[in-house]
């Protein structure tokens, strides 16, 4: 059997009151792109911060490769960027990318890290005057240098824009294509859908569903079309794509894997009053993939 | 580490706090003090003991200096990313204990050469070997105390704390205006500080004499206090970095 990259088992963390991580379980097999999503709470970072060995937790097991993380970072296995900080002012870019490189025994060559992170040309400007998305991008090429083979990104893509998002993802590609493990954390469920192969929700420090985008996808292209309810309703919950019917005062919410076809069928039927289409939200998300976790 | 080390020095360079507090001020003191002749003696005699006491005082500067970037560095997320690289968590606090000891060096030259070049101080070759020396190794207890405040304090703080014990340190221990003219009780205290033992030791060689075992004996112990210090404020940051 191969060892998986990232190895949680049963982890929790409190701080004081606050149960930030609660008996978490996380097996990543080699080679996958790992989505962390969830809300703002919800325990990603002190998941990975724990993994990282950064956090000590208070009971379970945490591993990288097989190892002590602490050994694993300590060996250039693992390259990681947390949410926030890590640079340092009065040095450059170059500077700063050489010393971390050289902190390495096979670091990457310093072109091709900043062709990876879009900074190309960039090289010789103060870390301390760059723009909030520049030193996004400082940080993470940080946490590429040393070509380590777990890459750990705490919400990677927050200070960026939408063009600057894409290539950032075009960057990742190909670490991914050459068999990088990857996690990483968001709120955005667009991102963790297009972006990794596998996507683990977590709430209050629970793992809440865990499974393949296209998993993910199916369950939360949930829309909600809803019209006003004239006389007897019950038979709209068997038009086509309708999996579940709600009836909310004198409107009728009906969830859908496939809304055109339920708006189609409610238009031959002549029941389309007060339309409404409601795409799935984060929310609602996290609803039916904990309903589905339970089932 | 030796690249940690060189990254580190080339910040404290480009460093303004200092620039200001290592090399300006101890320098710019010394040329108006030895000139004032606010030293004892003839006017060459108290040329010495002013540069002796300024080079002190750069030195320390720097020392203190090299602490507050410690907390800096922990408020930035800096030692953070650090333990997220191969670099073991000994290598760098070594490293940085050895940027504050490097770091000292351009203070302690500084001082002594507007001596030798604006003052035309002589001493014998041996005397500036032990003078040197002597200014060079004993920053280390101030070294450790700045990173304790480094480690034990946050930001702000630790920088407000190592300024403050920096004049402190500075001004009690008779750097600025010698002992000589404190009323007994400050001398008393003066004569149990770090800094007055540490510039003791330069001022005797420089005067001809033999360092005196008191001095030693009180530098020392202040080493011993300043690096359980040091130990104790690393090991509490290392729980909640
Ligand atoms: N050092 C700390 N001290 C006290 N409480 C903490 C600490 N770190 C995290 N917490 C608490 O633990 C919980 C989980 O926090 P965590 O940072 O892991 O969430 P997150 O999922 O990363 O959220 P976000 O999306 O906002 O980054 C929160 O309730 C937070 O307030
Ligand atoms: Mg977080």
């Amino acid at each position: 059997m191969e060892i998986d990259a990232v190895s949680l088992t049963a982890v929790t963390k409190s701080f004081g009151a606050v149960r930030a991580v609660d008996g978490l379980t996380l097996a990543i097999p080699r080679g996958q792109t790992v989505a962390l999503l969830g809300p703002n709470g919800a325990g990603k970072s002190t998941t990975i911060g724990m993994l990282l060995g950064l956090i000590p937790p208070d009971s379970g097991k945490t591993a990288i490769f097989g190892i002590d993380p602490g050994q694993a970072v300590r060996q250039g296995l693992a390259g990681a960027m947390p949410q926030e900080g890590g640079l340092i002012p009065r040095v450059t870019i170059r500077e700063l990318l050489t010393f971390i490189a050289g902190t390495y025994r096979a670091p990457l060559p310093l072109e091709q890290v900043l062709a990876l992170a879009q900074m190309t040309g960039l090289e010789n400007r103060r870390v301390d005057k760059l723009s909030g998305g520049q030193a996004q991008r400082v940080r993470f090429a940080m946490a590429l240098v040393g070509d380590p083979d777990l890459i750990v990104l705490d919400e990677p893509t927050a200070a960026l824009d939408v063009e600057a998002r894409r290539e950032f993802w075009n960057g990742m590609r190909t670490l991914t294509g050459r068999g990088k493990t990857v996690l990483f954390s968001t709120h955005y469920l667009d991102e963790a859908d297009e972006q990794a192969d596998r996507v683990v929700v977590v709430d209050r420090g629970h793992v809440v569903a865990d499974g393949t985008s296209t998993d993910i996808k199916k369950i939360v292209a949930l829309t909600t079309v809803s019209v006003t309810a004239v006389g007897e309703v019950a038979w709209l919950g068997d038009l086509p794509g309708v999996t579940r019917l709600e009836v909310r005062g004198d409107r009728v919410h009906l969830r859908s894997a496939d809304p055109d076809a339920t708006v189609m069928a409610l238009a031959q039927a002549g029941a389309v009053r007060n339309l409404e289409v409601t795409p799935a939200d984060l929310e609602d998300a996290f609803v039916a993939l904990t309903a589905k976790e339970t089932v | 580490m030796f690249g940690y080390i060189r990254l580190e020095l080339l910040r404290t360079i480009r460093d303004g706090g200092f620039i200001i507090f290592g090399i300006a001020s101890p320098v710019v003191m010394y040329l108006v003090l030895s000139n004032l002749a606010l030293a004892p003696g003839d006017k060459h005699a108290g040329a010495i003991v002013t540069m002796v006491s300024m080079a002190a005082y750069g030195a320390l500067g720097g020392a203190f200096n090299n602490g507050s970037g410690i907390a800096e560095d922990r408020a930035a997320g800096w030692l953070r990313q650090l333990r997220l690289t191969p670099l073991a968590p000994a290598q760098v606090v070594s490293g940085k204990v050895i940027t504050g000891v490097l770091g000292v060096v351009p203070s302690i030259a500084a001082v002594l050469l507007t001596g030798v070049l604006v003052n035309h101080v002589t001493l014998s070759a041996g005397q500036w070997l032990a003078i040197v020396g002597l200014l060079w190794a004993g920053t280390v207890p101030f070294s450790l105390l700045g990173l304790g405040n480094g480690y034990n304090l946050t930001g702000q703080t630790a920088a407000m704390a190592n300024i403050a014990a920096l004049l402190g340190l500075s001004i009690v221990g008779g750097l600025w205006v010698p002992t000589a003219g404190f009323p007994g009780w400050l001398r008393a205290i003066a004569e149990w500080t770090p800094s007055n033992s540490y510039a003791a030791l330069s001022w005797d060689v420089a005067s001809g004499t033999a360092p005196g075992p008191r001095a030693i004996a009180i530098l020392c112990g202040w080493l011993v206090v300043f690096g359980l210090y040091a130990r104790y404020g690393y090991r509490r940051a290392g729980r909640t970095a």
